[in-house]
């Protein structure tokens, strides 16, 4: 009796918790937006994307309390969460739902489909395998954003221009991971314009890293990275083992360069988050709609180098490449 | 994190409630399909089931991929629960015929799922947004499109419910609880337990791929991270549904999952509007179900006393 | 028949604590034999319930069961003639299902376990008129599951499902042990009742003397992985309880105890 007593009060207290909580909620006022932000999972990057569209609407005078509420969630990498996030903006009659990365913008559309709200996504690497877009990149729906490819290109023109003489650039990656293996396709793509061969090693999880290492690093002149999560997370593995014979390893976001790769042409995910924003603002001001804008791909890389890293290989950064970079670390963290 | 708070803010319409109410109906309803998997291993085998966790999207990249080969809806959702009953034959040969530990056999399992997952759908993402699904199929027009899919929800699962009450009252279905309880007992009648233990799992990984089949006709989308927690989530259902099966005598064990399930989600709607932090979630989930088996075990223990 | 022949079985084989239960042990009984077993503990009477039933293996030897060398058939197979009460109540039934549900499982042994409906509501009256043989008044608590029953009551309802369908061995492991004397009783004699009625070939272990004495045709007392005193029929109608004491404490005095 008295466990069924604490049981019934416990639920009381949320019912009217959540009740109470309404009080607060405001409705629709006129000539105000509401925007739904869905977030797939806190990391790094997707938190400077959310910044960097807060940031790119407010440059186009979009700001929260003066014409834009926002509602952020976050859904924990939980796919029930996913849902129930984007069924609250939907039942809202939300003005546009916003979401970040792939599972999330999947999620959104599937759940605004039937619905004319607008969505925008971001940090979707590859819109069309998403079904996000069409063969064309035209949307599917009333559905656009940006797309956080790798500026493979850019990466590699940087490798040649830092080391023309490299002609074997070696990737490790993770057998799992889609996004690694599309990066590499690319990677193999552009490199033939260099004289660069790709040489890959394919690893099934960080166990497999050190031997991994041995094998390919005995094979290449130059290492670089995609953006695979496994390879990241046993990143001090290949620096250890690059730096005992003299290779240099190149990264794929800023974040590795703070710990120990010697440059990469990374995404700015703020950048990326900014040219969303204004992607938003386009379709708030009602200069254009969602389905009739196609996705895009960041319009630029930013450069970030390694000082402290070149020295260790004894290699003279040029002047040029320490003007060009965006930031430049002398640190290694 | 203040700036989010700030910028945080909430209303609430009579639509956001149906909303919530539908979301809550359609999430709970969905889980308690593969509630009632765990069900079986759970509550009648006494066996931790970790394969749950990857026949789980087992059933969803075998929709996915079926989808996109045409094959009509409502029979991916047939083969779907065929795979994942292999899946719990394997486990069960490897736990009894090969002595391996029950929550061993069942990591196991889980494991070499996750490529196999990887290898049927060809990558860890499969969107099949221009496939119709079960959701999409011309009955019960006249509802708006949420209804609809809750109302074919509800068939689903009162299909589920009633075969497996009236399996579980069959010969072989005795038979399968009294090995949960007694496993002496199913020797003593000159059955070998180690096969009812492996229908037992055939029939709850048959269930649980059987959700992740719906789930991916009603997300549209493969994604192999999907799988991860189905268990613990499952369970929860379970454990709250067995709570009111014991409170209210009238309604069945099965319609307890269900209605567990339902509840759960619910709960997780009112901490998420609330103001809670998904990320707080998990932590809120795991103090509930303590708190729940906490009181139980106090209960008993006055009752002992 | 049961026949165990040269059986030998050892624990913990290979390491220090190695220790031999029987080495080239032999027993016969022969048909319709209601054998009691004593013996002091540790002397090998639950290890050779358990061989004959297969619910451990031999390290050597054969076990016959009917002429059949059954030593490499497993546990489940050999239940098909046997019946088997244990001495804790609670593993002759199933606790979360009604008496009536476990009784149709039992009834059911021996037949296939399909997709057919367990309970026939034809059958139950027929459960209850055996309930109700047993005076204890479970006839009127069909419906409550057997887990909340005492365990007097849980047993009477195990036996009677483990002789529910015709077997031809029942194997009684200190069934009575667990019970208050008043049930002790009744149990026993409920016991003597069914294998007299169904033509039982019954081996049962027991501390208790009294009932080894006074009911069966056959008495063995085991001490060591040997059978020290084996008497049967008109010799044991004149056993009396203080020779078997006797033959008892001599033992455990020679042992030290």
């Amino acid at each position: 009796m008295r466990t069924k007593k604490i049981l019934a009060i416990i639920i009381s207290l949320s019912m009217f918790m959540s009740l109470s909580s309404c009080g607060k909620k405001s409705s629709k006022v006129e000539g105000e937006f509401r925007i739904g932000i869905g977030q797939f999972a806190e990391h790094p990057s997707l938190d400077n994307c959310r910044e960097g569209f807060l940031l790119g609407l407010r440059e186009e005078g979009f700001e929260q309390g003066k014409n834009v509420t926002f509602r952020i969630d976050n859904a924990q990498t939980d796919g029930g969460f996913a849902s129930q996030i984007f069924d609250n903006y939907v039942n809202n009659n939300m003005d546009m739902i916003v979401a970040i990365a792939t599972p999330m913008a999947q999620m959104a559309y599937s759940r605004a489909k039937d619905k004319n709200i607008p969505v925008i996504f971001t940090a979707v690497t590859d819109p069309v395998a998403a079904e996000l877009a069409d063969e064309n990149g035209k949307p599917v729906g009333n559905i656009t954003g940006t797309s956080d490819k790798l500026p493979v290109d850019l990466q590699l023109s940087l490798i040649h221009e830092m080391y023309p003489e490299a002609k074997r650039v070696g990737i490790l990656y993770t057998t799992s991971e889609v996004n690694s293996i599309s990066s590499i396709e690319e990677y193999k793509y552009y490199a033939s314009s260099y004289g660069i061969d790709i040489i890959t090693q394919g690893i099934s999880d960080t166990s497999d890293m050190a031997l991994a290492c041995d094998n390919i690093l005995n094979k290449v002149d130059v290492m670089t990275n995609v953006t695979d999560n496994t390879v990241v997370a046993s990143l001090p593995v290949l620096l250890s083992k690059a730096n005992e014979k003299n290779i240099p390893v190149f990264g794929s976001e800023i974040e590795q360069v703070k710990k120990g790769c010697i440059a990469c042409m990374g995404l700015d995910y703020v950048e990326l988050g900014k040219q969303t924003g204004r992607m938003a603002a386009k379709i708030l001001k009602g200069e254009v709609e969602a389905k009739n804008l196609n996705y895009e791909i960041i319009e630029s890389a930013s450069l970030y180098v390694n000082s402290k890293v070149a020295d260790n290989l004894n290699y003279i950064i040029n002047q040029d490449i320490i003007d060009r970079a965006n930031q430049v670390f002398d640190t290694i963290s | 994190m203040d700036a989010i708070e700030l910028l945080k803010f909430y209303f609430i319409t009579p639509q956001e409630i149906i909303g919530i109410l539908t979301g809550v109906l359609r999430e709970g309803l969905m889980y308690s399909v593969a509630s009632l998997g765990v069900y079986i291993t759970y509550k009648i085998l006494d066996f931790p089931d970790m394969t749950v966790d990857s026949s789980f999207p087992l059933g969803m990249s075998i929709t996915a991929i079926l989808l996109i080969l045409d094959v009509p809806p409502i029979l991916t959702l047939c083969i779907s629960f065929i795979a994942g009953a292999l899946v719990g034959v394997i486990t069960g040969i490897i736990h009894v015929k090969f002595g391996v530990r029950d929550l061993l056999s069942g990591i196991i399992v889980m494991t070499a799922l996750y490529s196999i997952n990887l290898r049927i759908a060809g990558r860890s993402n499969l969107p099949v947004f221009k496939k119709p699904t079960i959701f999409h199929l011309e009955y019960f027009n006249f509802l708006d499109r949420s209804m609809k899919t809750i109302l074919i929800l509800l068939v689903i699962v009162a299909i589920c419910k009633i075969l497996l009450d009236y399996y579980l009252k069959t010969k072989n279905g005795y038979l399968l609880r009294s090995v949960g309880d007694n496993e002496k007992l199913v020797t003593a009648l000159a059955k070998d337990k180690g096969n009812v233990k492996i229908i037992g799992l055939a029939i709850a990984n048959g269930f649980v791929a059987f959700a992740g089949s719906i789930f991916t006709h009603d997300r549209g989308f493969f994604e192999i991270s999907a799988g991860t927690g189905t268990l613990v989530i499952a369970v929860s259902n379970v454990i709250i549904g067995m709570q009111i099966a014991k409170r209210i005598k009238c309604i069945s064990d099965t319609t307890a999952v269900i209605i567990g399930s339902i509840l759960y989600r619910a709960c997780i709607s009112i901490a998420l509007s609330w103001g809670l932090e998904p990320r707080d979630l998990k932590l809120i989930t795991a103090s509930l179900l303590l708190i729940i088996l906490v009181m139980n075990s106090i209960k008993r223990k006055n009752k002992v006393a | 028949m049961i026949e165990l022949r040269n059986v030998s079985k050892y624990y913990n084989t290979g390491s220090v604590t190695e220790t031999c239960v029987f080495n080239k042990f032999n027993l016969n009984i022969d048909k319709n034999e209601f054998v009691s077993v004593v013996g002091s503990n540790g002397s090998g009477k639950t290890t050779m319930l358990n061989i004959i039933c297969g619910s451990i293996k031999v390290d050597r030897g054969d076990v016959f069961l009917d002429n059949k060398n059954i030593t490499n058939v497993p546990e489940y197979k050999r239940m098909v003639k046997i019946g088997r009460v244990f001495q804790n109540p609670a593993f002759g039934t199933c606790p979360s299902l009604n008496i009536i549900e476990n009784m149709a499982l039992a009834e059911n042994k021996n037949k296939s376990f399909d997709l057919k409906p367990l309970v026939d509501k034809n059958r139950v009256e027929k459960y209850k008129t055996m309930l109700k043989s047993l005076n204890l008044g479970l006839e009127d608590k069909c419906d409550i599951n057997v887990g909340a029953l005492s365990g007097g009551q849980r047993q009477a309802i195990a036996l009677l499902m483990s002789t529910m369908i015709d077997i031809k061995f029942l194997i009684l492991d200190e069934h009575t042990a667990a019970l208050d004397p008043k049930t002790a009783d009744v149990i026993m004699e409920l016991t003597d009742k069914i294998v007299k009625e169904k033509n039982l070939t019954a081996i049962m272990v027991t501390h208790n003397l009294r009932y080894a004495v006074e009911y069966g045709n056959r008495l063995l007392m085991m001490h060591d992985g040997q059978i020290v005193i084996d008497v049967k029929n008109e010799e044991k109608k004149n056993l009396k309880v203080e020779d078997v004491l006797d033959k008892f404490t001599t033992i455990s005095i020679e042992c030290g105890n």
